[in-house]
């Protein structure tokens, strides 16, 4: 993996995401109601992440961010199609802690691959730069899907997003080891 | 060789995912996204079975608590709620009691909806005789609102009850038909919830047919001679419905009309019998998308739908097929616009006088957003005391993009209440599920036996023991 493929990578992750976690409130709104059960399905999300990096942390030097991203990326696409089938303000609570399990690799990992590849001198541009495209990715993400959900159900949003996760995947088993380069 | 049974066995997962959202989207009981009137009620009591319910009215004499009577609570005017009450909801009050194939009469429950109905009558080769033209709402909703739809054959809802179930106030199950409790059936009928519970109803069937579909397109000025000669007049037109530009360059100008005519060979009626589940929503919601945002997206939506309904002329398709039509693709999520519909009703021969008056308000307020103008018929029917249909009626329902702010109502308002003026002065009268817009003179006007409506409530209910906001916003 070289980085300019990493950071390709972060920006197709981000754009899906970004496609989700905003309006995935309005799939909240038709399962739950009150704001407990919003604070509730939230705070499932970061307890389980909390509770997992210390795992993740030990797995990334491990098994290879590769792997582990490939874990997230395929993780999510397959989650996502979960999403439209909820009922139930259990089920979201579910589907949240599988998404913080989810989360946490994905945020270790992007750490992890930042440190292996930054060197200290330049961290600070190379990192600054990262954020920048990353962003601009997840803003246009943004923008789009709201204009989306006013054609599409709520539905086809996860759906579509799941596909990015699934590209996005794909696009990672081309590479090879991230140690490869270093 | 990994790669590829990563990338197969994700797709059988999307495959299962799409299917069961699918399944599970064509029976859920997804609802109205009507935000106008948020509503803070007690209690929601589930409808399970008839010695509860009849408990539940009891114990609410007891306590004085207000009930109010929820179906798929499609309607827009808070007409199923009432502030700090119990609600009782009647969705799970829903078995098929009976279907006699003989007879062709089916018992029900009234929380059960028209698609419960179609497909429990479906195997023996019977249909509805009226219904609205989606299948979605409640037999106690559709009772409750005295609802019409695309049929031209069979009278009004209330032709087709045979009779009915109702818990009234007191406490007690009564009998109620055109001979029975006459007075109490046609105030139920178009009662909006307010005489007491209907329990189960006996409806009157008639036989699925294969039917051809017809279309034209025409100018408006011409569409009541063409529905008198062309439909009206012609023994094999069934079902019949039209709609009027809403796009800018030819808004209430330019028409087309669907009617579904009896077949001469029904032979292929088995291939077409079986009951059609929602086609593909995202393409029609993409279209209505286009036309919420400005005028060229309006064009685009009257062009789509001219074209569509083009492709489908000589089409064969069900009766029953014809009375489920899609709805999915009208839901709507904003958090700060809601839609709303309207429904006017004008004498056949006031329409071509009519649709210029209406089209000068819509021009004089160029902001409102009108989505659609769908035009029905409904024949002259005045059993219910509510009764809109004083004489040969076109109906047109108005589907209109509005803001939640009170700004945007207030502007709404003045608007609607605009377009009825003007439907009254054409002897016309509007439909009561909707939202209150309309002023008390307005109802009064619209409905001459206004009056007579409300003390029969007093008479049936002198608790008032059943309530709701719509109840309270036009009561005398
Ligand atoms: C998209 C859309 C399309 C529509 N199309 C048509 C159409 O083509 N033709 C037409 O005529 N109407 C149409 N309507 C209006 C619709 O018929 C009414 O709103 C109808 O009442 C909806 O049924 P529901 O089950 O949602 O009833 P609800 O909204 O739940 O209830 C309506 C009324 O019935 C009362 N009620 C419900 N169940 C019972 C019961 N068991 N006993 C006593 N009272 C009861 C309620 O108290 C309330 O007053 C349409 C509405 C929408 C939103």
């Amino acid at each position: 993996m070289n980085y300019k493929r990493f950071i390709y990578y972060q920006g197709t992750i981000g754009m899906a995401s970004s496609m989700i976690f905003p309006f995935y409130i309005l799939l909240i709104k038709n399962v739950g109601n009150s704001y407990a059960q919003f604070g509730w399905s939230y705070g499932l999300f970061a307890l389980t992440a909390a509770l997992c990096y210390p795992l993740i942390g030990k797995y990334a030097d491990r098994v290879g961010d590769k792997t582990l991203l490939g874990v997230y990326s395929w993780g999510m696409a397959v989650l996502l199609l979960c999403f439209p089938l909820a009922t139930e303000v259990y089920h979201v609570y579910i589907l949240q802690v599988l998404m913080g399990v989810l989360g946490a690799v994905q945020k270790n990992s992007e750490k992890t691959v930042l440190a292996r590849f930054v060197t200290k001198e330049l961290a600070g541009t190379q990192i600054g730069r990262y954020h920048v495209w990353t962003s601009i990715a997840a803003a246009i993400a943004v923008i789009a899907t709201g204009y989306l959900v006013d054609f599409l159900t709520i539905a086809t949003i996860f759906y579509i997003a799941s596909l990015v996760y699934a590209w996005s995947g794909m696009q990672l088993m081309k590479l090879k080891e991230v140690e490869a380069e270093i | 060789m990994k790669k590829i049974g990563l990338v197969l066995l994700y797709c059988f997962i999307l495959c299962l995912s799409a299917y069961f959202y699918s399944a599970h989207l064509h029976d859920s009981t997804a609802e109205a996204h009507q935000r106008l009137l948020p509503v803070k009620i007690r209690t929601v009591k589930p409808g399970t079975d008839e010695k509860e319910l009849q408990q539940l009215v009891q114990n609410a004499n007891r306590s004085g608590d207000i009930l109010s009577i929820a179906g798929m609570q499609h309607s827009q005017g808070g007409q199923t709620v009432y502030p700090d009450g119990i609600m009782v909801d009647m969705k799970p009050y829903n078995q098929i009691l009976e279907v006699d194939e003989d007879a062709k009469t089916v018992t029900v429950q009234s929380g059960a909806t028209w698609a419960d109905i179609q497909e429990a009558v479906n195997p023996y080769g019977l249909s509805l005789k009226v219904s609205q033209s989606q299948n979605i709402f409640t037999i106690g909703g559709s009772l409750s609102v005295n609802a019409h739809g695309l049929d031209i054959r069979h009278g009004g809802l209330s032709d087709t009850v045979l009779s009915m179930r109702v818990l009234t106030a007191d406490g007690e199950i009564r009998n109620l038909s055109p001979t029975e409790n006459k007075e109490l059936f046609y105030a139920v009928i178009g009662g909006y919830g307010l005489f007491g519970i209907i329990l189960d109803a006996t409806f009157q069937l008639t036989e699925d047919e294969l039917y051809v579909t017809e279309t034209q397109s025409m100018d408006f000025r011409d569409y009541p001679a063409y529905f008198k000669e062309q439909v009206k007049a012609k023994p094999e037109a069934k079902m019949h419905l039209a709609r009027l530009s809403i796009a800018p360059e030819s808004l209430l100008e330019e028409m087309y009309a669907i009617t579904y005519e009896t077949a001469p060979d029904q032979s292929k009626l088995p291939e077409h019998k079986q009951l059609k589940t929602e086609n593909l929503v995202a393409v029609p919601k993409f279209f209505l998308g286009l036309s919420r945002i400005n005028d060229a997206g309006k064009e685009t939506f009257w062009k789509t739908q001219k074209t569509y309904t083009e492709g489908i002329d000589g089409k064969l398709v069900s009766r029953n097929n014809v009375m489920r039509s899609d709805s999915e693709f009208m839901e709507y999520d904003n958090s700060r616009k809601t839609e709303v519909l309207q429904e006017y009703f004008v004498p056949v021969d006031e329409f071509e006088s009519y649709i210029p008056e209406l089209k000068a308000v819509l021009e004089a307020h160029p902001d409102f957003n009108l989505l659609n103008v769908t035009v029905r018929y409904v024949g002259q029917n005045d059993n219910a005391v509510l009764s809109y249909a004083k004489e040969d009626m076109f109906s047109l329902v108005l589907l209109i993009n509005q803001g939640t702010d009170p700004e945007s109502v207030a502007d709404t308002r003045e608007i609607v209440q605009e377009m009825i003026d003007v439907t009254l002065a054409h002897r016309g009268s509007y439909y009561l599920p909707y939202f209150g817009y309309p002023t008390k003179a307005q109802m009064q006007k619209a409905y001459p036996r206004t009056n007579e409506f409300f003390q029969l409530k007093d008479r049936y209910d002198p608790d008032h023991r059943f309530k709701n906001l719509f109840y309270e916003e036009y009561r005398p």
